[in-house]
């Protein structure tokens, strides 16, 4: 039977989780600006079935905003991501001596893989899931999951251990201009 | 050092994400987003009122077409014409009652035409179609309307109108909005939507044949008949500003195909598809498939034909408005 939710439901239930599951989506796309939209999208489709949804809300807003993150959003998000990447490469840094911390590059990198294994890294190490109950959000077999996170990581691992040595050799650069 | 990377991506992403907050108000935007979408529905699902005309009158053309596909060219403009005839045959002298039952991401929806008289009438489907700006829905379950656009008796005279059945609106549509054809922009978009076309399907048929908006591209075997396919050529149409603005999108590119039944000439099935592009939102991808049926024009057929604004609906000045 159908649940018949009052309206203010909607409202309260955003104000308890929205800051949460905006995180989740600038995580996602890599922008406020992208995560905004990212979120908006899944709110609309919640916005649809609210009245006659069964189960837990934002079970369902996540399950979309992955699902969009990972299918619908797949597109523009290698276009985002190239022109992350191409802003990265392009922007000089404004003080050369601040070097960035790998933990804030690791989240650029991620923004460097495939989409469905980003979103597994988020659900795996922002939500702090199972490999089963990642598999239960995205509808996938458990296999495919693990799959998709050893991939990610492995990449992410090739991609720590580059930036190692590019700022390896960056220290070594400024030691001898000194 | 495995550990480090898993470590440091945690506190990599609490660090990326620190003071993120949604922003105020985003039920509302939502709401507005979808209504928008809704609004960009029913814009097209206008415009197409008497595009779907074209498809049947290039249907009939491919019908004909069929044994030619393999001949010279003379030979299939000879059967193409022929056809033609045929077709206009069927359709003007059995004053039939076209029904239209239309499925895909517009949700369920019935589309009526005879004569000059059309009504195209959405449905809310079995869940939550659509929302209300408190985020609950205007319609629960079941089939009842949502929106309707076509032609209604106004002191007596058939005047072309849109209902929005969630807020008890209706407006009157512009006069001559309906194009002649699908060799507009405005026509070929229309011919991606819903709805089923009007008047006049003869000349319709011909003016769009003549621009070569279409053209035979083989058989389609649907309930059984082995149909005669014809695909009209993709359409690429900037959309106008306010629309662009709802969608936030810069382009919508339609296509559409026809079906027609090569023994009596009638068309059975038009399907058709639109997607928006080039800005910085999703692409809004509608498609919709319409299953026709040719019924006789009894009272009770003609009656469908015409959209009856219910009592205590507000009257505004415009579509956009609603």
């Amino acid at each position: 039977m159908a649940h018949d939710r009052k309206a203010g439901e909607l409202d309260r239930f955003l104000a308890e989780r929205a800051d949460q599951l905006m995180r989740t989506a600038v995580l996602l796309t890599g922008s406020r600006e992208a995560g905004q939209d990212l979120l908006q999208t899944a709110l609309e489709r919640l916005l649809r079935h609210w009245r006659t949804l069964e189960g837990d809300p934002e079970a369902y807003l996540r399950r979309t905003l992955y699902n969009l993150a990972t299918d619908g959003y797949r597109r523009q998000g290698r276009l985002r991501r190239k022109l992350l990447l191409l802003r990265a490469q392009t922007q000089p840094p404004v003080d050369p001596t601040a070097e960035v911390d790998l933990r804030d590059a690791l989240v650029r990198m991620l923004l460097q893989l495939p989409s469905r294994q980003r979103a597994v890294l988020v659900l795996r190490y922002w939500e702090q899931l199972t490999e089963a109950e990642i598999a239960a959000v995205l509808g996938w077999p458990e296999g495919t999951v693990k799959s998709a996170a050893s991939r990610g990581l492995r990449r992410l691992r090739e991609l720590a251990e580059g930036w190692h040595q590019t700022e390896l050799d960056n220290t070594e650069l400024r030691g001898q201009r000194a | 050092m495995n550990t480090d990377v898993e470590e440091l991506l945690r506190d990599g992403m609490e660090r990326f994400t620190a003071g993120v907050q949604a922003p105020a108000g985003l039920a509302h935007a939502a709401s507005r987003l979808r209504r928008r979408r809704l609004a960009v529905r029913a814009a097209v699902a206008c415009g197409t009122a008497a595009v779907t005309a074209a498809a049947v009158v290039a249907v009939a053309a491919g019908a004909g077409g069929g044994p030619a596909q393999t001949g010279p060219t003379v030979s299939r403009v000879h059967t193409t014409a022929y056809v033609i005839s045929r077709v206009e045959r069927a359709l003007v002298g059995q004053h039939l009652v076209l029904h239209g039952r239309v499925s895909g991401v517009w949700g369920p929806s019935n589309a009526w035409t005879y004569g000059p008289r059309n009504r195209f009438e959405e449905l809310t489907g079995s869940d939550c179609g659509h929302a209300s700006p408190n985020g609950g829905c205007t319609h629960r379950g079941g089939s009842e309307p949502y929106l309707a656009v076509g032609t209604a008796l106004i002191g007596g005279k058939l005047t072309g109108v849109y209902v929005t059945y969630y807020n008890h609106r209706w407006s009157q549509l512009p006069e001559g909005s309906i194009p002649s054809s699908a060799c507009s922009q405005t026509g070929a978009l229309g011919m991606a939507g819903p709805s089923i076309p009007t008047s006049n399907w003869p000349a319709f048929i011909r003016a769009t044949l003549a621009c070569g908006a279409a053209t035979v591209t083989g058989h389609a075997p649907i309930d059984g008949v082995e149909t005669v396919r014809i695909t009209g050529s993709p359409v690429t149409v900037k959309l106008p500003p306010g629309e662009a603005r709802a969608v936030r999108e810069k382009w919508v590119r339609s296509r559409w195909t026809l079906y027609v039944n090569p023994q009596t000439y009638l068309p059975v099935r038009v399907s058709g598809s639109s997607r928006t592009f080039g800005g910085p939102a999703p692409s809004t991808y509608s498609t919709s498939v319409t299953d026709m049926r040719w019924l006789p024009p009894t009272a009770a057929n003609i009656a469908q034909t015409l959209i009856t604004i219910p009592a205590g609906f507000q009257q505004v000045s415009s579509p956009a408005d609603q």
